[in-house]
């Protein structure tokens, strides 16, 4: 058994970190959470730019991931602010379902500084609370994590994406879960993603999530040549988008994929481990905002030339494969494995150096996205509002 | 200590793991293979990260790294020429 020491929430969810959130439910609301986070040290506000005259699927996958992130178990309290109270209620209502305490602050009737000050007061009790949470021995089993790449290049698909699927293997072989993303990224290796799935209904889900994404992409006239791959991935050497994907699947390791979860679809788990494709954007914040709001309380982002992204509430530990990035961005890289690319060291033992850096962010090291203030919050919205 | 790097003992193309001047001769090492290796002379001046092309290619044949298929060959490509997108493109999204 290995244990890291983390946080036990009501529900038995385990978190590596103790933030208390202010979540505004709409964009409306970003001033007065923002206020509480002034005043009150010790609570992480997420601003954000949605949450009116959303409809539909799109309304429900905002319900989700704001829900979500307040069911994080790297949350202990959450307080949220909204306009209106009913869609907030509806909000708290699925983050109360954890057990861990949710108040929500209407605006309406009160006006910003009432808010702000009512806020305040529930806030500055509910971070006292936490600061008494000790962190304590528990399973790695219980950990859900993801993984990313970002700012891609052929290192990435040379180096720091192999030693993370080294790091996969082994949380899933531990009875962890591991999350993977980035559907777009995926074109010209998507056959080898669903030969990966445990099962034909796996793989036909999978599949049918794959097309209805580019298909989407088509319907826009788009080729996505100069988005994909990106200018930073050309920079970096990368030609096409076969090429980036087949260097992105090299982090998702060598099991098989035992989950697969559209947009709404809740995280299950599977006892001998579990390793997740999510239906996501490939853009940095986009993707990383919903894998925590799955659950995910911990990830790992591969860079080439170099992206910084961060989340208010999941440590984000960089990784990158690339000499050049290492040092001329040395301060958003937590984990070097330039070393790889002249053999100095082997795969595994590059794997290990991860392994071992996310070990001592799990036990409360601070990631450079932490230590940095990136905090990057960005739900996704599937169409227009009403 | 190699310079470049091969994914597959099927690629076409060795990537550069250090900034590589033209005229330079590169040691590009398999990873399937570690008694395995080639040397090429470089045609360009290629950047870390970039590709070199370890034969010959035909226009419109299909360039392979990691042993599959990463886009086709828009221009006759020279072994030891810098192989990007001025002479590859996407099978799935060029029009």
């Amino acid at each position: 058994m290995m244990t890291i020491k983390g946080y036990i929430r009501e529900n038995g969810a385990v978190g590596v970190r103790n933030h208390v959130l202010v979540l505004p439910l709409d964009d409306l609301s970003n001033s007065a959470a923002l206020g509480v986070s002034k005043i009150v040290n010790g609570v992480v506000a997420v601003p954000h730019p949605y949450g009116r005259l959303q409809f539909g699927r799109d309304l429900d996958l905002l319900f989700h991931i704001l829900s979500g992130t307040g069911a994080n178990p790297n949350v202990a309290g959450v307080i949220v602010i909204g306009i209106e109270d009913n869609w907030a209620n509806r909000v708290a209502d699925g983050i109360a379902k954890t057990g861990k305490p949710v108040e929500v602050f209407p605006i309406e009737g009160y006006g910003d500084l009432k808010t702000i000050e009512r806020a305040s007061r529930k806030a500055k009790e509910m971070v006292q609370e936490a600061s008494e949470k000790q962190r304590t021995e528990v399973d790695i089993s219980s950990i859900v994590m993801s993984v990313k790449c970002g700012e891609s290049d052929t290192t990435s698909g040379l180096a720091s994406n192999p030693s993370v699927g080294v790091v996969v293997d082994k949380m899933v072989d531990l009875g962890a879960v591991a999350m993977f993303g980035e559907t777009s990224e995926l074109t010209g290796a998507e056959d080898i993603v669903a030969d990966k799935m445990a099962n034909e209904a796996l793989r036909e889900k999978f599949l049918k999530i794959y097309r209805e994404y580019i298909d989407v992409i088509e319907r826009e006239g788009a080729d996505l040549l100069g988005s994909q791959p990106t200018q930073g991935n050309i920079k970096g050497g990368l030609s096409t988008i076969e090429e980036k994907a087949l260097g992105n699947i090299q982090k998702l390791g060598h099991r098989k994929v035992n989950c697969v979860l559209d947009y709404l679809d809740p995280l299950v788990r599977e006892k001998q481990g579990t390793l997740c494709f999510v239906n996501t954007s490939s853009a940095a914040a986009e993707a990383v905002t919903l894998f925590a709001a799955k659950g995910s309380v911990l990830h790992l982002f591969t860079t080439g030339q170099g992206n910084i992204v961060g989340h208010p509430l999941i440590p984000v530990i960089k990784i990158t494969g690339n000499p050049k990035t290492a040092r001329t961005m040395s301060e958003h890289i937590d984990v070097d494995v330039s070393d790889l690319l002249d053999l100095k060291i082997s795969l595994e033992e590059a794997g290990e150096r991860v392994f071992n850096y996310m070990l001592r962010v799990m036990n409360g090291r601070l990631t450079a996205a932490e230590v940095l203030h990136h905090e990057e919050f960005s739900p996704i919205k599937l169409y227009i509002s009403a | 200590m190699p310079r470049g790097l091969i994914h597959s003992e099927k690629d076409d193309v060795c990537v550069a793991t250090t900034d590589v001047k033209k005229g330079e001769e590169v040691l590009c090492a398999y990873l399937e293979n570690n008694s395995k290796h080639e040397i090429i002379k470089t045609l360009d001046d290629v950047p870390l990260g970039h590709k070199i092309a370890l034969r010959d290619i035909r226009q419109g044949e299909k360039v392979l790294k990691y042993g599959r298929p990463i886009g086709v060959a828009t221009t006759n490509i020279s072994k030891g020429q810098h192989v990007h997108i001025h002479n590859l493109k996407s099978i799935r999204w060029s029009k």
